[in-house]
């Protein structure tokens, strides 16, 4: 099969020592920022953008698809540990997890955890081998209209269809395409937005809202509201390691969780939330100790655990065939592939082929170290959870400091930074999500340019949005993604 | 830039008032939301058309001004009718806390202090003002240990972004010394 000889190709292009190297670097950082509060995987991949434009780009994405699996599993080590998740998709976790490790279950927890989101992990990525090329092949042939629709699905589904505010979602969304049109327009030469400040004709670099919004926003957010007293980690003595009866009770929700999970990472819906939902309610309905649930049951850590990770797998697939983030790290990997030059979508898989392979070989080996770092070492990381706040978040925003001055060597950039700190500050405040922005800002001007290209095709007439079947088909189906989810509330709200 | 004005730092902390009714910092939000639609839009407005473009400049701009402005409204009816946000829970903090905006502040003027001075005075001491007040905000009263350990940092950070990575940051006071 032709995957197959890719893949092994792939391998050759992952297993040479820099490049496992690199793996190695990606997975630990990817765990320590997972386990750490205040800073996660979108963040960290934006902050080392500017470091990396000097690696070969085979060598960084490998290392930033470490840390994006490797942030997954240090994020079940918080939420099991510390009864906060950091993550919406954690909160399942953080809910069975955190109640197993206070019965004195923390390394039953902690190894279902890692060992699902390994059996998740490389099961997702086995489908990702397979599915990718064989929707890559298809979504060639997608005209530009077609392309718009579906950017126009990701944004609605996005922000809107599985947010809890809608409106807010939208506000957000729209706040990000607002960031993007600044800057000259390519096609026209036209500045916009610019406010006569010559420093914004290049646009502001999606670097400088990604810290500004995630960083500095969450630090100036935790200083406004600080928890005084300690935060409550729990002591974990020894490995993470299950029983026998641990195991029987485990591998069927890890498979549930994978089968769940794929398919929503797959499709523009938001990321990873929903199926871990899904497989908690699954896993509570299917057990045989349903008066477990809520007082720390074993499945109701291990099949979420496994969803978000298969989700995670799942949300490169739209990435990689299609150039089409659905979560706020997905979404700062497409700007990386845009830093090198490359444009994810189907042709990528022609163009760069060693890349895109080496790229998935790279995630069964980050799998195998990350069970390898995660299970032994699981008291290491534990420990990572007592830094003392003042000292932590003081060292994340000197780095977000370094990682934005270090763009263009200006001051200008780093009173953006604060700029979009304040504004992050805000979106916290007033419950506004962060990642539609983020995906606003990034996906914004790609969307402009495929609505531009469609509309140049038909020479301004915009029935050329209605003249391709499946063009007409997402669009009604963004209709209904916007619709659907109002009407049910409204009815739910009326028989109440 | 006109995007600092929203969503603006909230007056006062939310609704201390029992009453459930109008909340003026969630009014205030929807009426940035709408101010920004309305400056979009003018700003759109003075966009040139293209010349030889069939579309040109403006039309994406108008959508996303006239989007904007149609949210900025539907959440200001929305806050009229007592809608009103609650605020994010993150790892480290606590929902019940009385949100005091004096910590933020330290932060904010410290980093801007910070960057004031991150050219004539060098990356090492303006990043170190920057710990050192996020340090502060977060409770950290040990003065000398805070500022050692500001300083520490900044330097280590200094040294393996320069020597390690190649880039290159302002030496400042340090300029021959590092």
């Amino acid at each position: 099969m032709d995957a197959v000889t890719s893949l092994l190709a792939g391998f050759e292009t992952a297993l040479t020592p820099l490049n496992l190297l690199w793996a190695l670097i990606g997975v630990t950082l990817g765990t320590l920022v997972g386990v750490l509060p205040g800073i996660g995987p979108a963040l960290t991949v934006a902050l080392l953008l500017p470091v990396t434009a000097q690696l070969p780009p085979v060598s960084a994405f490998i290392m930033f698809a470490g840390i994006y699996y490797g942030g997954m599993f240090g994020g079940s080590t918080t939420s099991i540990l510390l009864n906060t998740p950091g993550e919406s998709s954690s909160i399942i976790t953080a809910l069975e997890g955190n109640k197993m490790a206070r019965k004195g279950r923390a390394a039953a927890a902690l190894a279902t955890a890692a060992i699902g989101s390994f059996v998740a992990g490389t099961i997702g990525t086995i489908l990702l081998t397979f599915a990718a090329p064989a929707i890559a092949n298809v979504a060639v042939m997608i005209p530009p209209s077609a392309k718009f629709a579906l950017i126009m699905l990701a944004f609605v589904t996005i922000s809107a269809t599985f947010g809890a505010s809608p409106l807010r979602g939208l506000i957000s969304l729209f706040f990000g395409l607002t960031i993007g049109l600044v800057g000259t327009d390519l096609q026209s030469g036209q500045a916009r937005f610019t406010l006569g400040r010559p420093e914004l004709l290049d646009g502001i670099e999606f670097v400088t809202v990604v810290i500004g919004l995630f960083a500095v926003g969450e630090t100036l957010f935790v200083a406004s509201r600080l928890r005084k007293d300690k935060a409550s980690v729990i002591k974990l003595d020894g490995n993470a390691s299950m029983t026998r009866e641990d195991w029987r009770r485990s591998w069927k929700p890890w498979l549930r969780g994978t089968a769940l999970g794929f398919p929503f990472g797959a499709i523009p819906a938001g990321g990873a939330e929903i199926p871990t939902f899904l497989s908690y309610t699954l896993e509570r309905r299917l057990s045989k100790h349903p008066e477990e649930f809520g007082k720390g049951a074993i499945e109701g850590v291990a099949g979420p655990e496994a969803a978000n990770n298969a989700s995670a797998a799942g949300v490169l697939v739209p990435l990689l065939t299609l150039g089409l983030p659905t979560s706020a790290t997905a979404a700062i990997l497409l700007a990386a592939f845009q830093q090198y030059g490359l444009q994810p979508g189907p042709l990528l898989f022609v163009t760069n082929g060693d890349l895109v392979w080496g790229l998935i070989a790279s995630l069964y080996i980050g799998n195998v170290m990350l069970l390898a770092l995660n299970l032994p070492l699981a008291p290491v990381w534990a420990r990572l959870l007592l830094i003392p706040r003042p000292f932590l978040y003081a060292g994340i925003l000197v780095f977000s400091t370094v990682g934005v001055y270090s763009l263009n060597n200006s001051v200008f950039d780093l009173i953006l930074l604060a700029i979009f700190g304040v504004i992050g500050y805000g979106m916290r405040r007033f419950d506004f999500p962060v990642t539609p922005a983020i995906i606003g800002v990034i996906l914004g001007p790609v969307a402009e340019s495929q609505f531009r290209t469609a509309l140049q095709q038909s020479n301004g007439n915009p029935a050329i949005f209605l003249q391709s079947p499946l063009t007409v088909f997402i669009l009604l189906t963004v209709l209904a993604a916007l619709i659907v989810p109002a009407v049910l509330k409204a009815r739910a709200a009326r028989r109440v | 830039m006109s995007d600092s004005t929203v969503p603006p730092i909230p007056p006062a902390p939310a609704a201390p008032s029992a009453r459930p009714g109008l909340s003026v910092p969630d009014l205030l939000v929807a009426l940035g939301v709408v101010l920004l639609g309305a400056l979009l839009l003018a700003g759109t407005l003075r966009i040139p058309f293209g010349i030889n473009a069939v579309v040109g400049p403006r039309v994406f701009p108008l959508i996303v001004s006239v989007g904007t402005l149609v949210l900025g409204v539907l959440l200001t009816v929305n806050v009229l009718r007592g809608g009103r946000a609650e605020p994010a829970a993150e790892e480290d903090t606590d929902p019940d806390a009385q949100p005091d905006l004096r910590q933020p502040g330290i932060i904010l003027g410290g980093f801007l202090l910070g960057a004031a001075l991150l050219q004539p005075l060098g990356f090492v001491l303006g990043t170190a003002i920057m710990y050192f007040s996020v340090g502060f905000a977060f409770g950290e009263r040990r003065l000398p240990l805070l500022g050692g350990v500001a300083l520490a940092v900044a330097l280590v950070t200094y040294v393996v972004f320069t020597r390690g990575l190649g880039l290159t940051l302002p030496p400042g006071v340090l300029n021959g010394v590092l």
